[in-house]
């Protein structure tokens, strides 16, 4: 120790000072985190910017769109690729919400800043804004990516646009969802303090919020029913569409269950058929070309969900001692 | 120093100045109908056992408590406006520190969160210690980290020093090299010191200025130099069993009887006449003798008095 040099200011001085002030500090503290969304971003970028290309490389040699491909047409990387997508926004709650505030009230580092000359308010607004800007930067430009590449390429794809895989992953779902899930993650930091604690709480919440989106999707558009003769092949325009429920009606519009003439032999079938006057399918579905409207509905109410958790811990923060 | 010196006694004059100050927390008060002042300048010694309410009284001068009931003051501005905030400067007792920082970037986070940053100062302090910049602030030892919080602490520029018991984690080499940098930099720069300490010793050392709390009230108040002569050690017979009653139109704070004798520690309200044996007490001794009698009546030296809270005075 005695020998450690001790001259040498002009090195560290010399460097000119990009950021500045609680920007700075937010960075410092946080740059292995920065750095690892970075990596995943461009990597998670590049990997799709490949398989695309391979894609497109076997459907030319296929003759696509001209002939039809055998499926699958891509593989388990595209598996990988849509669950990687799909745990993001849960990744980012979990190691970069939960802890954001947690772990500096838990170390005692919220108390290091806040009295320094900035107001707790003003570093509480300089955290959660960095922590939010990077999860929708980061997530905008992976949904935007994977986005590029799914849309032209969808009838081929194994996912139809109403699978989690597809619609959580794509568009401004995947940013929407990941804010709110952090911001959960981060009003749960603030409300538990303990780092292992909340990532723990955030974790469980991350998995129900989730299943509960995943119910709810279907409510986010008004469903569609189209009626056609019961011997008729099904329309070709709905290949894409999503079934909601299907029924089996008769001339004067009443439906009957999809099976309710499901019978043992034909004969008997037929006479069910004869009996109830049925005469039309009818089918409920959620229609490709309302996907746009669904997604930016969902990506509004997780946002105004992401923004009053965000107000509240704000707020919550604020005036309690950390 | 016997009479509380503060000429002028404008606002700017006084470091501190709490009015009724309360803090309850869902336990119970912690502080409570806590009045006095603390002139700039004076290292004040900030006594009491522990839970008596030191370190909510840190907390609420350092902003990270917010007060139940009344006022306080730093430098004449209340203590929410955020402009007291670059006028003192915190040190807790677990020195809290980004532990990934370098010792370098310790301190530049304080030149980037501090506006009259002192790098010279800073650094200098870091310096001395032979504390190296490149090194990760979770490898150093004790003594250094608490440089380093010091240098942090001293590098604001603060008018008013918090500590609260900073040397209690320190062996006793490091303990006495952080209170010679302490005192020197006080000094120096004129700054106000409210430190917290277990260790009365230290206290009579470095402070000229006292302040102490039990079950979360004043006690005393003022000038170290004043509040001791203010008592006097008195040795003498007892009268059945008890004190004399002559005794009684002082105020008794501690008494001892053992077989016909007993001794007792007076506050002096006038001349002291009787066939007693009369001794000026240490200043660990009137501070034991409060902390052991928590019931016994506070005293302020005149300075420390606020008038408005007038029932009681010295």
């Amino acid at each position: 120790m005695s020998t450690t040099p001790t001259g040498a200011p002009a090195a560290r001085t010399a460097r000119p000072r990009v950021l500045r002030g609680l920007t700075w500090l937010v960075l410092r503290q946080h740059r292995t985190a920065l750095g690892c969304i970075a990596a995943l971003v461009v990597l998670g970028s590049l990997w799709i910017v490949y398989q695309r290309g391979q894609l497109i490389d076997l459907l030319a040699a296929a003759g696509w769109p001209g002939k039809t491909v055998p499926q699958p047409v891509v593989g388990e990387g595209y598996r990988n690729l849509t669950s990687l997508l799909g745990l993001l926004p849960g990744i980012l709650a979990v190691f970069l919400g939960a802890p954001l505030i947690a772990a500096d009230q838990e170390q005692g580092t919220a108390q290091l800043v806040t009295t320094q000359s900035v107001t707790r308010r003003r570093w509480l607004v300089a955290k959660l804004g960095w922590c939010l800007l990077i999860t929708l930067v980061a997530c905008s430009v992976l949904s935007a990516v994977f986005t590029w590449w799914w849309r032209p390429y969808r009838s081929v794809l194994p996912d139809i646009w109403m699978d989690t895989s597809v619609f959580d992953t794509t568009g401004p779902v995947l940013p929407a969802l990941a804010l709110f899930l952090t911001a959960a993650g981060i009003t749960i930091g603030v409300l538990v303090r303990r780092v292992l604690a909340s990532m723990v709480v955030t974790f469980v919440f991350c998995v129900a919020a989730q299943a509960a989106w995943g119910m709810f999707r279907d409510h986010l558009g008004t469903p569609r029913t189209v009626t056609y003769p019961l011997n008729a092949d099904f329309p070709a325009h709905l290949a894409d569409a999503y079934e909601v429920d299907r029924w089996v009606g008769s001339a004067d519009g009443q439906l009957h269950g999809w099976g309710s003439c499901a019978e043992a032999t034909e004969k008997a079938t037929n006479a069910c058929i004869e009996e109830k006057g049925i005469v039309n399918n009818v089918f409920e579905y959620l229609d490709h070309g309302q996907m746009a409207a669904m997604q930016w509905t969902g990506a509004g109410i997780l946002l105004a969900g992401a923004v009053a958790l965000t107000a509240f811990s704000l707020w919550w923060a604020s005036r309690r001692p950390l | 120093m016997a009479e509380t010196s503060n000429p002028g006694g404008s606002p700017g004059t006084w470091a501190l100045e709490a009015y009724g100050l309360g803090k309850r927390y869902r336990r119970g008060w912690a502080l409570r109908d806590c009045s006095f002042r603390l002139p700039a300048g004076r290292i004040c010694g900030l006594v009491g056992p522990n839970g008596a309410g030191k370190s909510t009284l840190l907390g609420l001068a350092s902003r990270q408590i917010k007060p139940t009931e009344g006022d306080l003051r730093v430098f004449g501005k209340p203590v929410g406006d955020p402009e007291v905030m670059p006028r003192f400067a915190f040190l807790g007792q677990s020195k809290p520190m980004f532990k990934r920082f370098t010792v370098a970037e310790t301190l530049r986070m304080g030149s980037e969160l501090n506006p009259g940053w002192d790098a010279a100062a800073a650094e200098r302090i870091v310096r001395s210690g032979r504390v190296p910049m490149d090194a990760a602030v979770g490898t150093l030892s004790g003594g250094q980290r608490t440089r380093v919080a010091l240098a942090l602490a001293f590098g604001k520029r603060p008018d008013l020093l918090l500590l609260d018991e900073p040397m209690a984690d320190l062996d006793p080499l490091a303990r006495d090299e952080m209170s010679t940098l302490l005192m020197a930099e006080a000094v120096e720069h004129g700054t106000t010191v409210l430190m917290s300490s277990h260790i009365l010793a230290e206290l009579e050392d470095m402070c000229d200025y006292l302040l102490v709390v039990a079950d979360g009230r004043i006690r005393m108040a003022g000038d170290a130099d004043a509040l001791v002569p203010a008592h006097a050690l008195v040795t003498g017979l007892t009268r059945d069993g008890d004190l004399p009653p002559a005794l009684a139109r002082h105020t008794v704070i501690e008494k001892r009887v053992q077989g016909r004798q007993f001794q007792a520690m007076v506050r002096l309200d006038g001349p002291l006449s009787g066939d007693w044996q009369l001794s000026e007490p240490s200043l660990e001794e009137v501070l034991l003798a409060h902390l052991r009698s928590p019931d016994a009546p506070a005293l302020y030296t005149p300075g420390a008095q606020i008038e408005t809270h007038g029932s009681m005075t010295a």
